[in-house]
């Protein structure tokens, strides 16, 4: 199924979405007119308090597309059309004022409703220089203003609520239809889309929306075809789709989340209403896990249900089914996740997935399990995108390579091999910032056992003779003899100076560590005897996995062997801290 | 069905591939499986006479599918006919340039990596065929350059730059087998453009991955869209 049919899909299911013809936009204001067009009270519509207000959400007929042209929307519009006032010093106000009252005169003409003879009355009296306070309050200029009778507002009907309003919106809607053709969506026949409507909330993309269907350039149209004749997508269809993405891309839909540069959308495809709630929030719980700002007003049935939520989900991290888990889940949801990324005033599709929800739950199982690390990352189960900053330069959310973290989470997703530029991206992180932390060691492992199928440690494994794990144990009891020998203050241990050559080429390192471990160790057994022993045997029982014949200190390491060097670097070093019961001698800092 | 007697099998493969969507055509984004028209052209890369028509008949999926995502720099406009028309007549070029770096569109596509397919397709013989031309001769002809490799252009699996590899299959020889997924739908895809109707409509089907295999319905069939 492509993304298009799913999307359209989705919107039949969608309880409370826009019907055809219309579209939800923020609203700030009312204007209430009293019968005879004189305004009988502005009242504002915006929620939230003091600089902070928000504007409402409510449906009105579809915005119109413009992006440098003229073209006032119908009985709603901001205040520059419908009021020719705005904050700026914009020369167009005049003529946007003038086109807004000319269309609605042309379509009013011979009007009998109330409310749509009040509005005609008022637009042929209105002069913008009777904007003025208290009235008429300064903030309100620039904001999206919609109209209604005053006693129907107290009703909180508006004008394009009327039943007058519609029939003649739905009349002026289906006037200029475009030869029908074959829809690439529905495979039926009917007038094919023109321009698409807007997608709004794509964080990065224009605020005046982006689309995903445009040929608006010479090299994206073919065949002489212009516009939507491209793409065949009938009228309906492209309404659909849009009011389905723009309601899931909404703030606090609970069907978004993002990644990197991606607004990441998800829904559930399923019969039953319930089981498509509960595939979605697993979902979300599944990458964002662990940061979730809890809102201080929940209610108490919430709290219960999160808390179960909760229980679920670390069931399922522990590698339960999920048929045992929430057996309605298991078959009959089909579950899509879609990557959108900004390009301007387009969007490209980042990553698309679609499968049963069960497959998912495999591979977010896989994805849990191949990460894991002993010991683990400071939180128990971290969300994706605090994986996502141990690859971005200083940690800085806006610095995550964009490409590759698309590319990651579809192969989270769909559970095949990760890229390889990630190895390559960790391995510079942990060179550059000269740590390697829980989180590090479990994206190796996991790059390790998918990528290049090899067998990797989840804890210490003493017994593992890969040249490149071996090598990194080896460089942690190093830094342990020094930090015994010369306290934890050194300014530049040799894992700051040396971590990177010796996992990239540790012939010529090594001799080097080996003969600085010979003093250190020396000056360990000056003050305590014991701790010298213990090295030395650790050393030894490492060098006893090495065979002379096997080039156990090559002259480079292999990716995939760098990444087994930081594993069994992490491994080895957190041995040291977590075995302070062993350490005989008193006062040794763990 | 493959017409047995003058039915072929090719078995082409590539690094990439990218079936370009035409809803996703700016930031592409590449159908599941080859299309109908991608396969007819690779054929008629290898052979193709006015007097010849290709017919698709199926498509075998022999890898696992699998999405890439990659960003190239392009530019936004095309060579404009009308400019071009007129330089010839002119005899110079002033005026006639594209600077790429005023004109940059960075553009994304999911493309399909390390792709397989075996082309199950037979042709038909046109009005254009002449006295001379028969099934049997036009047939000869392809098996013995698609055997040896000839080819009127490199064949190309969607666009140009992934270029496809091709392999005849003998009439006898057994077909690879598909991948073992299980059966899916892969919603409507394009069967092929009507280029001699009047403003070039596109044709859509209702594409079905049946055990790994894709049928497609011969032309005229009920079950294309136009």
């Amino acid at each position: 199924m492509s993304v298009l049919a799913s999307l359209a899909r989705a919107y039949e299911r969608l309880p409370d979405a826009p019907p055809f013809g219309f579209s939800s936009e923020k609203i700030g204001f009312v204007i209430s007119l009293n019968e005879d067009g004189s305004v009988a009270s502005v009242t504002d519509l915006r929620g939230g308090s003091g600089k902070k207000r928000t504007p409402e959400l409510r449906q009105v007929p579809q915005a119109v597309k413009r992006a440098s042209g003229i073209a006032p929307n119908t009985f709603w519009d901001k205040t520059a059309y419908v009021l020719g006032v705005t904050a700026g010093d914009d020369k167009r106000t005049g003529r946007e004022h003038a086109a807004f009252v000319q269309r609605h005169l042309e379509m009013l003409e011979g009007t009998e409703d109330a409310g749509l003879l009040a509005l005609r009355r008022f637009l042929e009296s209105w002069r913008p220089e009777h904007f003025v306070p208290p009235l008429w309050p300064e903030e309100m200029k620039d904001q999206n203003v919609i109209f209604a009778l005053e006693s129907d507002r107290l009703q909180k009907i508006m004008l394009h609520d009327r039943p007058a309003a519609k029939a003649l919106w739905a009349r002026g809607a289906g006037a200029d239809e475009s030869a029908a053709q074959i829809c690439l969506v529905s495979g039926t026949r009917g007038p094919v889309a023109r321009l698409h409507p807007s997608i709004k909330g794509v964080w990065g993309a224009q605020q005046a929306g982006a689309a995903l269907v445009s040929f608006n350039l010479g090299a994206f149209t073919s065949y002489g075809h212009e516009q939507g004749d491209n793409a065949p997508v009938s009228e309906a269809a492209a309404f659909a789709y849009t009011a389905a993405l723009n309601r899931f891309l909404e703030k606090d839909s609970g069907h978004r989340i993002q990644i990197g540069d991606a607004s990441v959308v998800f829904w559930a495809d399923a019969s039953d209403l319930e089981a498509a709630d509960q595939a979605e929030s697993f979902f979300a719980a599944f990458l964002q896990e662990g940061d979730a700002a809890q809102p201080l007003d929940v209610k108490a049935d919430e709290k219960a249900a999160t808390e179960k939520l909760k229980i679920q989900l670390s069931r399922i991290r522990n590698g339960e089914q999920l048929a045992d888990v929430a057996p309605k889940l298991e078959s009959g949801v089909r579950f899509c996740v879609l990557g959108l990324a900004p390009n301007a005033a387009r969007l490209s599709i980042r990553f698309y997935f679609e499968d049963e929800f069960g497959t998912l739950t495999k591979n977010y199982q896989k994805f849990v399990s191949d990460m894991r690390v002993e010991p683990p990352p400071r939180e128990p189960s971290p969300p994706l995108w605090r994986y996502l900053r141990e690859i971005a330069v200083l940690g800085k959310a806006e610095n995550i390579p964009p490409n590759l973290a698309g590319e990651w989470t579809r192969a989270i997703l769909s559970g095949a091999p990760y890229p390889r530029t990630l190895l390559s991206a960790v391995l510079t992180r942990i060179r550059a910032d000269g740590e390697v932390n829980a989180l590090c060691a479990g994206i190796l492992k996991a790059l390790l056992i998918r990528t290049f199928k090899r067998e990797a440690p989840v804890a210490l494994d003493t017994e593992n003779r890969n040249k490149g794990y071996l090598l990194g144990r080896l460089f942690a009891v190093y830094e342990q003899a020094q930090v015994a020998a010369l306290g934890s203050k050194v300014n530049a241990t040799i894992k700051d100076k040396f971590y990177g050559s010796a996992s990239a080429q540790p012939r010529k390192v090594f001799p080097l560590l080996d003969k600085g471990a010979v003093n250190h160790l020396s000056k360990v057994g000056k003050q305590s005897p014991g701790r010298r022993v213990n090295l030395e045997k650790l050393i030894g029982a490492i060098m006893d996995l090495m065979e002379p014949g096997e080039d156990p200190f090559p002259a480079s390491l292999a990716a995939d062997e760098q990444a087994l060097f930081g594993l069994g670097y992490h491994h080895q070093r957190n041995a040291f801290f977590a075995k302070s019961t062993d350490t005989t001698e008193a006062g040794e800092p763990a | 069905m493959t017409n047995v007697s003058y039915g072929i099998r090719l078995k082409v493969w590539g690094e990439h591939a990218c079936f370009t969507r035409p809803e996703m055509k700016v930031e592409r984004v590449s159908y599941d499986v080859m299309t109908p028209s991608a396969a007819r052209g690779i054929l008629e890369a290898i052979h193709w006479k006015p007097a010849i028509r290709w017919v698709v008949d199926a498509i075998h999926v022999l890898e696992p599918i699998r999405f890439q995502s990659i960003r190239r720099n392009e530019v936004g406009s095309k060579a404009p006919a009308g400019k071009i028309k007129s330089a010839l007549k002119r005899g110079d070029l002033e005026d006639l340039s594209l600077l790429a770096d005023e004109d940059r569109q960075q553009r994304a596509s999911t493309v399909l990596v390390k792709p397989a397919y075996v082309i199950e397709a037979h042709f038909e013989l046109t009005a254009k065929a002449g006295p001379e031309d028969n099934e049997g001769k036009h047939l000869d002809i392809f098996n013995r350059r698609a055997a040896r490799g000839q080819c009127f252009h490199q064949p190309c699996l969607g666009t140009r730059e992934f270029a496809a590899y091709f392999e005849l299959i003998p009439p006898d020889a057994p077909l690879p087998s598909p991948i073992a997924e299980p059966s899916r739908d892969l919603g409507f895809m394009l069967w092929d453009i009507d280029h001699r109707a009047p403003g070039r409509p596109s044709l859509f089907f209702r594409a079905m991955l049946d055990q790994g295999v894709v049928r497609i319905p011969a032309p005229g069939s009920p079950e294309i869209r136009r």
